[in-house]
């Protein structure tokens, strides 16, 4: 079973605000990789670095499914990822979103992937409304209401 | 130093209804509490209940998590509380997971990361989930004890109410510095009864102010945590003083036999075997004070709402109108596994929302049997304080009870209450001229005359119809076996006791 579109473009949307906190031009692994980084962060201290690793172990063996580009990527006990940086090092051109949401991108989907099954897991677990609250603290200014935006993106 | 030196100590919600009238009105501030008790006892969820009573942006709550179980899982079963409001996170309600810190350094350090996110947050309350979990490595007393009283020093000094929730059995209370320190310790209990739980809740103490003494029941629905007081939340009303207004029944001969009818705010019990007419004679008596402007509630247990007041139709008598009027509230309170406590609360609601009069009890035997087998050993005991409470604020009660018929004994009830009631009307068959009839007797009135006489009566499609003047012409009627004599029925009206209390 694929990732939902909905969480997916929830997914794109955290890497968004990242890459538009550093002027767009920061390489796609910085920003999907500090979205991980802040996720880790928060859950962590929210569910304990044990709680934040299972879950990033689940989203990643789910992940897998959909993007074998992420068999070789691990996540530590701390809840550290492993073996991204490396896939996604060839990868030079700036983000665009945009084109990635149109599935025209192909370059870089698996981390994304990755993002939205954490997202999915803990949309599971704990709801819409703790989540986005969650979310809301440590990406403060993104819009996360699909209502906000046309296709569920603030533009 | 006069009384309004004084400190006053502020008092908050504690977010279970019922509980705030069993501590005294509410937690007292800054207090340091444990609520402990086995795991399934509902200790989180009290937790959580008074915290989204508290916690605000400008002073939210702190809740440590440490080992045991996980934050999401605890949050995915809260949130199905109703008083959940997922609104409050982060913002007012912080989860800080403390089991790194837990596992890997000592007590020192846990007091070091707590005290870190409190002077960070300045919060109204802190909640330490599970505490056991986090002192459960092996440590000197003095390492444990000196943790608590900084603990407990810094929490109350930060203006923090605290609890500190922990699985403990009732023989760790002594020796263990936590319940030492500690100005309040709840303790909750469930217990297997037969086929059900029955949960109980205890104010072990509670320093600076009076709490209710006793084991409370308490339920966990899909509210949370529900407490029942055992003085049913009455504690702070003042008592009705006597009436000397008599209640009728609807049945002239019957109010003559009762000097008057029923003095208000007396409990009354009707005894009699199957088919005696209890149910007829206690609807009557509510269907009566409704005719009179008296809110009534009927607390059914045997039957249906819609049964009983179809029943009440066919004797002409009408329960739906005052039901949609707001005059008359029909209890069906579901069976096995209810708490006299939560009856009377529900009782009571029904009689504070319309400001009920009169309340039937029909029958005592259903109401025992809708209990919890855990709850029916206390059966007397509760309906003594049932029956003080309600008769206290100025209810009348009418409760039937069935007894076995005997033709060797005149028994009042099976459950030796008579002494908890003020009158008592008993209902039996006899064998007259080959026939099974029915007599009624006035037993008792506390504080009041009534008449000494036997009466004969039917139940016809009006009701309780008592028949004719006494039956003088036997002897041994409350045998059921009576001797016919010569002499012819009485013409006399009624005769009335004095009031002499019989015992049962």
């Amino acid at each position: 079973m694929t990732t939902p579109p909905k969480i997916r473009d929830l997914a794109h949307r955290l890497v968004a605000c990242e890459a538009v906190a550093t002027r767009t031009t920061e390489p796609r692994k910085s920003a999907t990789l500090r979205v991980y980084e802040k996720l880790r962060d928060g859950l962590s201290e929210f569910a304990g670095v044990a709680g934040f690793e299972s879950i990033a172990s689940r989203a990643l063996a789910l992940a897998r499914t959909e993007a074998p580009s992420l068999d070789a990527v691990r996540v530590s006990s701390d809840g550290e990822l492993h073996g991204l940086e490396r896939d996604l090092g060839e990868i030079e051109h700036p983000i665009d979103i945009d084109k990635d949401r149109a599935g025209e991108s192909q370059a870089g989907e698996g981390e994304i992937i990755l993002i939205a099954r954490i997202l999915g897991l803990l949309l599971l677990f704990l709801g819409e409304a703790i989540v986005l609250s969650l979310l809301r603290v440590t990406w403060p200014g993104a819009a996360f209401d699909d209502r906000n935006s046309e296709n569920g993106r603030n533009e | 130093m006069s009384t309004q030196d004084k400190v006053t100590i502020h008092q908050l919600p504690t977010g279970v209804p019922g509980l705030d009238e069993i501590v005294g009105g509410g937690l007292p501030e800054f207090s340091f509490n444990i609520i402990a008790g086995a795991p399934g006892s509902g200790k989180t969820t009290l937790a959580h209940q008074f915290v989204f009573a508290n916690a605000t942006p400008e002073r939210p709550a702190l809740y440590f998590t440490v080992l045991g179980e996980s934050t999401i899982k605890m949050l995915r079963y809260q949130q199905q509380y109703t008083f959940f409001d997922p609104a409050k996170l982060p913002d007012s309600i912080r989860f800080i997971n403390l089991s790194q810190v837990v596992l890997e350094k000592d007590l020192g350090a846990v007091l070091e990361e707590i005290t870190k996110e409190v002077e960070k947050a300045n919060p109204a309350v802190v909640v330490v989930d599970s505490f056991r979990t986090m002192v459960r490595k092996p440590q000197s007393d003095m390492d444990l004890q000196s943790f608590i009283q900084r603990l407990a020093l810094f929490l109350a000094s930060w203006q923090a109410t605290t609890f500190l929730i922990g699985e403990y059995a009732e023989e760790e209370l002594r020796d263990n510095p936590i319940f030492t320190v500690a100005d309040g310790l709840f303790w909750l209990r469930q217990t297997a009864e037969r086929n059900s739980i029955v949960r109980k809740l205890q104010i072990i103490k509670l320093r600076g102010q009076d709490s209710v003494p006793g084991l409370h029941t308490f339920r966990i629905t899909d509210a949370g945590v529900q407490a029942f007081s055992r003085t049913f939340g009455l504690s702070g009303h003042a008592k009705n003083p006597p009436s000397h207004r008599r209640l009728s029944f609807g049945i002239a001969e019957l109010d003559k036999m009762l000097g008057g009818g029923v003095r208000e705010g007396d409990s009354v019990l009707v005894a009699g075997s199957s088919g005696t007419g209890k149910s007829v004679l206690a609807t009557q008596f509510i269907a009566e004070g409704i005719r009179q402007g008296e809110p009534g509630i009927v607390a059914v247990f045997e039957e249906r709402p819609q049964a009983y007041a179809e029943r009440a139709a066919s004797l002409g008598l009408d329960l739906e109108t005052p039901q949609k009027d707001g005059k008359l509230t029909i209890l069906y309170l579901r069976p096995l596994d209810l708490s006299v406590d939560e009856t009377m609360h529900s009782i009571l609601d029904a009689v504070q929302k319309i400001g009920a009069k009169r309340l039937v009890i029909d029958s005592l035997a259903g109401f025992e049997m809708a209990l919890s087998p855990g709850f029916r050993a206390d059966f007397r005991e509760s309906l003594y304080r049932m029956i003080f409470a309600l008769t206290g604020i100025g209810v009348t009660i009418l409760s039937t009870v069935e007894v076995d018929e005997s033709f060797t004994e005149f028994p009042f009830s099976t459950y030796s209450i008579s002494f908890l009631t003020d009158d008592i009307v008993r209902l039996r068959y006899v064998s007259i001229d080959g026939q099974l009839r029915k007599i009624m007797v006035v037993i008792k009135m506390r504080g009041g005359n009534h008449a000494k006489d036997i009466r004969e009566y039917e139940i016809t499609s009006k009701g309780v119809v008592i028949l004719g003047k006494r039956l003088t012409n036997y002897q041994g009627l409350i045998s059921g076996i009576p001797v016919r004599s010569d002499r012819p029925d009485s013409t006399a009206e009624p005769s009335l006791d004095t009031g002499i209390e019989h015992k049962p």
